[in-house]
């Protein structure tokens, strides 16, 4: 890892300290040039990809749609009798993309900057006008930019397929999931970007990603598990404060997030009757963090946070 | 203004000294080579120069601007042929070019620069194929995007055959010609000395010499050493050489048949004459002059240099 400047000016460099202090912060060689992103991300998309990943994606999108659609008209009988087979498939296909996206978001994000940055072709970014920042954004846009538009071919092109096979098609349901996926797809390439900014090693960078897969798809979930064998076992107080905490931390989960937002522009996933009245009854109310507004704000934090950490960060290595 | 300035940097990683209080300055319009062994600091000088990464302490000026500060300005008038880089395996070299010319807001012909660094025949061939000369050609032309003012070039040399390495010093005059400031590092004094205004020599990070080519050459050597062959030495006829104004030091080889080894500044016919004179008879001579290789190792090597 690269040592940090700023505070490397030591104190016994009174006249000359401002070389080395001016760097962060505001100054123009940090600041964000939009046509400079631009660039770096429409370089970084044509280059980063084999084309047949990107097909590969669009089939793969394709396929679990069309699939998906294909077992809702053979068994799902009852679900078309009462006309809410879009509604299905949406449920259906998230529970699959929800695992799924964010995988080919770590792949696809894992060399974003190491790789760049081992291999030193980062030099020839920044040899050229280009701010580390304007880099980082660049590169988070077109790593982006792949998985989305691939989610947007595969979805158009099974949409007519799933007319056709379930008869009935709602425009809503469907669109939602797809603009769902685009912003669940962009909180996990923030975060493989960032992590792969951290470091110029291409294998710290992919035991990075790893690290990050485990803890969303193992560590949440025991996390949980464990509070609540914890809670049980009268080691933790049985309450109010205990359970909002975990509902609390258990809605933070960019997966949960993505899942409980679909509610926000689909029918699907609404909380149902029952558990509202449960909930009210503990707690007088709904919770902020169980409601699904919540849940697009903790997406839009997902994409937010990771890459305006790595933004503050990456100004302030030596390459 | 100078087109660069370095004050006093210091670069240290942990304990290792990369650069120690070096200082120089590269005036504007003329062409700097910036030379040293592998490892003297050249590319983390460059590194510093390019906000790659960040002084310890001291103060980088280009183009009259902070170099941390003010970096993406400074790129925006640079040309950078960076070392240790990698080009992108899937983009042409057209592509490449396009990313450069729109990074830099300007509107040269991929073609055109293609055709000056002889690689217009790869143009649309991707650069995962191609050889590190190819790669540095393409670089080359890279780093003439939009007639910078400064050109930073980092062992341009690199992979290139001797062809390649006389067309790039072509042109890096043809850039000083349009008023471009040149600043190039390399380990052979060779490929700077027939381009370069003056020379900055870099050992264990410290500048130890920065001159003009010829003035480096005067700092070493006491001139042209003149070795005479002749049938027999004569005390007198070897004083009346000491004697001459322009002859520093004489020695004399016992060999057969025997040889005089004199450093002459002037006319080299006098010291002929002289000896001529006192009956001695020449039977050949060669003259020697001190390369600037052998300067360069004199101070990279840290040998003692026979300096006036």
């Amino acid at each position: 890892m690269s040592t940090d400047v700023g505070s490397g000016a030591g104190p016994d460099t009174t006249a000359t300290d401002a070389g080395a202090g001016a760097t962060a912060g505001g100054s123009p060689s940090s600041s964000i040039n939009p046509a400079s992103v631009r660039a770096v991300a429409k370089k970084d998309f044509r280059d980063s990809i084999r084309s047949w990943v990107f097909w590969g994606l669009s089939v793969f999108f394709f396929t679990l749609l069309v699939a998906t659609t294909g077992v809702i008209s053979y068994f799902g009988e009852d679900i078309a009798a009462q006309g809410e087979t879009t509604e299905a498939l949406v449920a259906m296909v998230n529970g699959i993309t929800r695992l799924v996206i964010p995988l080919i978001a770590l792949i696809l994000g894992w060399k974003a900057i190491a790789g760049e940055r081992e291999s030193g072709s980062i030099k020839v970014l920044l040899s050229l006008p280009h701010s580390r920042k304007d880099v980082l954004l660049g590169k988070l846009i077109g790593r982006a930019a792949v998985l989305s538009v691939s989610l947007i071919v595969g979805f158009v092109l099974a949409a007519l397929v799933v007319v056709a096979l379930l008869g009935s098609f709602d425009i809503v349901d469907y669109g939602g999931l797809l603009v769902m996926s685009i912003i669940y797809g962009l909180a996990y390439t923030s975060i493989a970007v960032a992590v792969s900014s951290l470091t110029r090693s291409t294998t710290v960078a992919g035991a990075g990603m790893i690290g990050i897969f485990v803890l969303f798809y193992i560590l949440w979930d025991t996390m949980l598990v464990a509070f609540m064998t914890l809670m049980n076992m009268g080691y933790l107080p049985e309450g109010e404060t205990t359970a909002q905490v975990m509902l609390f931390f258990n809605s933070l989960d960019p997966g949960m997030a993505y899942q409980n937002v679909l509610s926000l522009v689909t029918s699907v996933g609404d909380l149902d009757g029952q558990t509202v009245m449960m909930l009210e009854n503990m707690f007088g109310s709904v919770p902020f963090y169980l409601q699904d507004w919540f849940a697009f704000v903790i997406l839009l934090a997902w994409i937010v946070v990771p890459i305006a950490i790595a933004l503050f960060r990456f100004d302030r290595v030596d390459l | 203004m100078p087109a660069l300035r370095v004050d006093d940097l210091t670069k240290s990683y942990g304990q290792t000294l990369a650069l120690d209080d070096l200082s120089f300055e590269v005036r504007e319009g003329e062409v700097f080579g910036f030379l040293g062994p592998n490892g003297a600091g050249k590319s983390t000088t460059i590194n510093v120069v390019l906000d790659f990464i960040r002084p310890t302490a001291g103060r980088v000026e280009v183009l009259g601007r902070n170099a941390q500060a003010h970096s993406r300005d400074i790129r925006s008038r640079t040309g950078v042929l960076p070392e240790g880089y990698r080009t992108y395996d899937r983009l042409t070299a057209r592509q490449h070019l396009e990313f450069a010319i729109e990074s830099k807001g300007a509107d040269d012909d991929p073609e055109a620069l293609l055709e000056r660094v002889d690689l217009a025949d790869a143009i649309d061939k991707k650069a995962g194929g191609y050889s590190k000369g190819m790669a540095q050609r393409l670089m080359l032309a890279m780093a003439l995007v939009g007639e910078p003012d400064l050109l930073i070039l980092d062992e341009p040399s690199t992979g290139l055959d001797p062809n390649g390495a006389r067309e790039m010093r072509e042109i890096v005059r043809e850039e000083n010609a349009r008023g471009a400031t040149v600043f190039f590092s390399s380990h052979s004094m060779e490929q700077v000395e027939a381009v370069c205004d003056r020379v900055g020599i870099l050992r264990n990070g410290e500048m130890v010499a920065v001159d003009s080519v010829e003035g480096l050459r005067d700092s070493v050597s006491g001139g042209t050493t003149l070795r005479i062959t002749v049938d027999r030495i004569d005390d007198e006829a070897v004083q009346s050489v000491r004697a001459l104004s322009d002859v520093s030091t004489v020695t004399i080889g016992s060999e057969q048949p025997p040889t005089i080894t004199a450093q002459v500044e002037g006319s080299k016919t006098a010291v002929l004459t002289a000896l001529e004179d006192h009956g001695v008879d020449v039977r050949d001579f060669s003259t020697e002059e001190a390369s600037l290789e052998d300067v360069f190792q004199s101070y990279t090597t840290g040998t003692e240099v026979h300096a006036r």
